[in-house]
């Protein structure tokens, strides 16, 4: 019966609250009543016995009140009512609402940008079961830099000796290769896999099978292939029977044995990869067949799963046994070799110990935070000043019985309704933006996945934000107005305490303006470095250069076949008009893809501890330099003469030089590559340095060798035609797409673009005009927010000072000194906020350090956006200030 | 406790709960119409009482409340405990 009983006044209360209100309306009269009678026949006279029986029964609202808070649900019906209450009010005041519905939504918009960006990038686990288990290796040689891949040997002795540790070690080679079906081909994005792969991530195939373990030992065996979803969606229109299908990789059949889960991108975020190849069948590419065995062919990332229950730390044990034996059984090539693990969501985009991922993701967080707090601190403002306005209002609820948190919670509820709708449409707002960034165009065809879904932690944290922003916006208005003494206030009509009020505003103001000086310092740092990199000299001239990819063993073509090709090629480009150089290079500078290898140097050894000698590399032809004007220092360049029968040679660049050959002639110098032990090469000429690998930094050891002599020595056979041109090199692109076309019909050409475009890449200039533009956005609209901040204020407290400013001027003050006195205020406010903000921007600039080509402390940065936000911040002060000289001391007087 | 007691003798309205109770303790307690009704209140919706609109002694439309089978439970186990307080506060101040 109780629980019934109490369902039942549950629902009661909730659904016939007017019926409730009534009866209990009646029975607190009907109990008035009964006390006059009794006082009557006491012998009371009417009204006295009317008055003693309203003493004792204290107040009908009052009572009524009491009961009311006693209530079954009484927390839901009193939220349900705020929020009416609140959406009453809040329609009441259209102007309000929507400027703090606004400020709120770019705060919170601005947050899930980021905050979708971030997910995507280091928090979202892989779609795999127990994610937490992947880690990725990595190991270091000495106090070399952190590799991040693998040659096949070391993969084998990692796999065979870490089972006390993983449940299982696996292997992927990155490929970009050419599938083709019905004579029409795609460039795709691929992992050539151990057996190990899917078995070890534990994913089920959505269409017949995976590569399964022993599958992809041998060199050329197991000519199989899974296609991943989206891949399949799109090439092969989701068509069911493609599983037992044939389709030709790099003009080679193989069998289509199975499709990944819609869910899977392949494990090497965000990088989007589209097919799935056993090891072995890495010959395709043209890969020389000693991959397997080549102990310094290191192209191989590793991942492995940790036992249940065991932590990456406790992996590392296992771990130090197998470098340290290897370091003991190959002294030559794994010379103190350490290995590391690392969680898979701490190894985004590579496992570095000092991934720096997480501080930049924790720093641009920490910006919009900064945004979100700007807004919060402005709707604040707003709120306060509406608080004052409302102050009768809150004393007449006090009045009729309005206990102080339930006045408290009413205005809580309010602004986190506020705040809410703001979320809304900040959410909408954040989901435009991040739509607006995936369709960046990162001048590459290769498939990088910049999507940023909605999942529930975008959800929660945009919850949390709106929430958190609501309390922020509303508590200390909310505790102010409800500290309101019901008996002063209903008497002075509102006039409230001014001191305590403004001392509060004022440092809102001061925040502010500290807030957005820090943003736009760093902005204009970004904006700086931006301008000094477009300016660098980057050692090659990009203007009037043209570049065209192509890899002719997509279409199956082998060596002799791909030479004769380009050789073709080469020469029909020169024949176009107004072609002036034309070569081919197996990676351009600043793009996406290089090639390096470790070095065997003849007369040098490094010193202990120090890291066996590595660079970069391109495969050119010789007109190459010649095409991008990389002056030769010494030496020759490369000539016909060069051929695969005659003595490898290779001209390498001033730090290679510098580095490997210390004082000392590099031409006539011999050294190997890794992963061609077995060849000498002789340093034929030294190129001046130019940029290869970033715009800023240093420059790295790099070196060119002749395409004749190292084919497929790159990642495959790829190369890149670069053409220049003596007139606008837009418009030869579709020409040189033209020649290719006919050449090879088959052939998939890609990023075809004037050279100034595909050097704007990530590596490039592209990641300086990324952080400029994004940061400046937020700078920008920390300017506008402390902006109107200060305006709000200073106009607000000219108007509350009407008075005192009327007797000034009435007693006979000029103009010119009222302005200066409201100016200085404001001056004030601004300047402490100034010197707050530049101290902040001291210290969070050092964060952003690795990313700019200026000083984080650059002087020129910190003078002129100080100098622009004071200028800003004195006009809006300026406009209040030039108020207060026109107040009419008659009606300013009268005021009141 | 003392308006479940209150209304062991049969129904009767709020007044005559606080009246009853005030005669009962010889005015020891005096319950205020701001404690009365939201005790009432709380006692209904947990199924201890029961309440009907009725007509006064002196003809006027009254709230009468009654114990219920529950209430009637719920005061033998609070009377129990109370004997139980109140006798080892006795103890206590009898012990030194």
């Amino acid at each position: 019966m109780p629980v019934l009983a109490k369902a039942r006044s549950f629902l009661r209360n909730l659904f016939l609250s007017r019926r409730v209100e009534v009866d209990l309306d009646k029975e607190v009269h009907s109990h008035l009543e009964l006390l006059i009678a009794e006082n009557i026949r006491a012998g009371m006279p009417p009204t006295e016995a009317q008055r003693v029986a309203r003493i004792e029964l204290g107040g009908i609202e009052q009572v009524k009140e009491l009961v009311r808070e006693e209530r079954m649900g009484d927390w839901l019906h009193s939220v349900i009512s705020d929020c009416r209450y609140g959406i009453r009010q809040l329609h009441k005041n259209p102007g309000f609402t929507v400027v703090a519905t606004l400020t709120l939504a770019l705060g919170v918009g601005a947050n899930t940008t980021i905050f979708s960006m971030v997910n995507a990038l280091v928090l979202r686990p892989l779609p795999v079961p127990d994610p937490q288990q992947i880690v990725v290796l990595a190991f270091q040689q000495g106090n070399g830099g952190v590799g991040h891949q693998f040659s096949v040997p070391e993969y084998r002795d990692i796999a065979s000796q870490t089972s006390d540790a993983f449940s299982g070690v696996f292997g992927y080679w990155f490929g970009i290769d050419g599938l083709s079906i019905n004579g029409r081909a795609d460039r795709i994005l691929t992992n050539y896999v151990t057996g190990s792969f899917f078995s070890t991530l534990g994913i089920k195939p959505l269409l017949g099978r995976f590569v399964v373990p022993g599958e992809g030992e041998t060199p050329n065996a197991d000519a199989v292939i899974v296609l991943s979803y989206e891949y399949w969606r799109a090439r092969f229109d989701s068509d069911p029977s493609i599983v037992g299908r044939k389709v030709l990789v790099d003009g080679k059949p193989v069998i289509v044995i199975g499709v990944t889960p819609k869910e899977f991108y392949g494990i090497s975020t965000p990088l989007n990869i589209q097919a799935y190849l056993p090891l072995g069948m890495l010959t395709l590419e043209g890969n020389a067949p000693d991959f397997m065995q080549n102990r310094t062919l290191r192209s191989m990332s590793v991942g492995a799963r940790l036992l249940p229950g065991r932590t990456v730390a406790q992996s590392g044990a296992a771990l130090a046994m197998v470098g340290h034996r290897m370091a003991q059984q190959y002294p030559a090539e794994e010379k103190e070799t350490r290995l590391m693990a690392l969680p898979e969501l701490r190894a985004r985009p590579d496992p570095d110990p000092n991934n720096t991922m997480l501080l930049i993701s924790g720093l641009f967080l920490g910006l919009v935070a900064m945004i979100l707090l700007l807004a919060c601190l402005n709707v604040a403002n707003i709120l306060v000043v509406r608080a004052t306005i409302r102050e009768g209002e809150m004393a007449i609820r006090a009045a009729l019985g309005a206990g102080r948190t339930r006045l408290i919670r009413q205005l809580l509820t309010e602004s986190i309704l506020l705040a809410l709708i703001g979320a809304a449409a900040g959410l909408v707002l954040g989901r435009w933006v991040n739509y607006m960034i995936s369709s960046v165009d990162l001048h590459t065809d290769l498939l990088v996945r910049l999507d940023f879904p909605v999942d529930w932690r975008v959800f929660a944290y945009t919850l949390g934000a709106a929430l958190l922003t609501g309390m922020i916006v509303g508590v200390v208005p909310a505790f102010r107005a409800s500290r309101t003494d019901v008996n002063t206030l209903l008497h002075q009509a509102g006039r409230g305490m001014l001191s305590g009020k403004r001392r509060l505003r004022s440092s809102l103001v001061v925040a502010q303006v500290a807030g957005s000086l820090v943003l736009l310092i760093i902005a204009g740092l970004f904006v700086r470095s931006l301008k000094i990199a477009q300016r660098s000299d980057l050692g090659f001239d990009p203007q009037h250069v043209v570049d065209i990819s192509m890899d002719p063993g997509e279409i199956g073509y082998n060596e002799a076949q791909g030479l004769a090709f380009y050789k073709t090629l080469l020469d029909r480009a020169r024949s176009l008009p107004g072609v002036e150089h034309a070569g081919l290079t197996s990676s351009i500078p600043l793009s996406y893809y290089g090639d390096a290898d470790s070095l065997t140097i003849e007369g040098y050894h490094p010193d202990a501890g120090q890291r066996q000698p590595r660079a970069m590399f391109s495969v050119i032809t010789p007109e190459y330099l010649d095409t991008l004007r990389i002056p030769l220092v010494s030496g020759r360049s490369f000539t016909e003469a060069d051929r695969a029968n005659s003595p490898y040679v290779a001209i390498i660049n001033q730090t290679m030089a510098q580095r490997y050959w210390p004082n000392q002639d590099p031409l006539g110098g011999h050294f190997r590559m890794g992963r061609d032990p077995k060849r000498s090469i002789e340093v034929v000429g030294v190129a001046k340095n130019s940029r290869v690998t970033g715009v800023t930094g240093d420059i790295v050891p790099n070196f060119y060798v002749p395409v004749e002599q190292h084919y497929a020595s790159g990642l495959t056979s790829l190369q890149t035609l670069v053409v220049r041109v003596n007139g606008n090199p837009a418009a030869t692109v579709p020409e040189l797409e033209g020649v290719v076309r006919s050449l090879a019909p088959d052939l998939p050409a890609f990023d075809a673009q004037p050279m100034l475009r595909a050097i704007d890449t990530l590596n490039g200039l592209l990641i300086f005009q990324f952080g400029a533009v994004l940061v400046g956005t937020l700078g920008g609209l920390g300017l506008v927010l402390s902006i109107v901040g200060v305006y709000g204020v200073l106009s607000y407290s000219v108007s509350q000072r009407r008075r005192e400013i009327g007797i000034r001027i009435a007693l006979g003050a000029p103009a010119a000194s009222i302005l200066t006195k409201v100016l200085r205020e404001g001056a004030l406010l601004v300047g402490i906020g100034l010197a707050i903000g530049i101290a902040c921007a001291l210290v969070a600039s050092k964060v952003v350090e690795s990313f700019l080509t200026v000083s984080p402390s650059d002087p020129v940065t910190y003078v002129s956006v100080t100098a622009v936000l004071t200028a800003a911040a004195l006009a809006a002060c300026y406009v209040p200030a030039r108020r207060a000289t026109k107040v009419d001391p008659i009606v300013a007087l009268r005021y009141e | 406790m003392l308006i479940l007691k209150s209304l062991v003798a049969g129904e009767i309205h709020g007044l005559g709960i606080s009246r009853r109770i005030q005669q009962i303790t010889s005015g020891t307690f005096v319950i205020k119409p701001g404690s009365l009704f939201p005790a009432l209140h709380r006692m209904e919706e947990e199924g201890w009482i029961s309440s009907f609109w009725g007509d006064s002694e002196n003809n006027r439309r009254a709230k009468y409340y009654r114990l219920s089978k529950a209430g009637r439970k719920q005061l033998e186990v609070e009377t129990e405990r109370w004997g139980r307080v109140s006798w080892a506060i006795a103890q206590a101040l009898e012990a030194s």
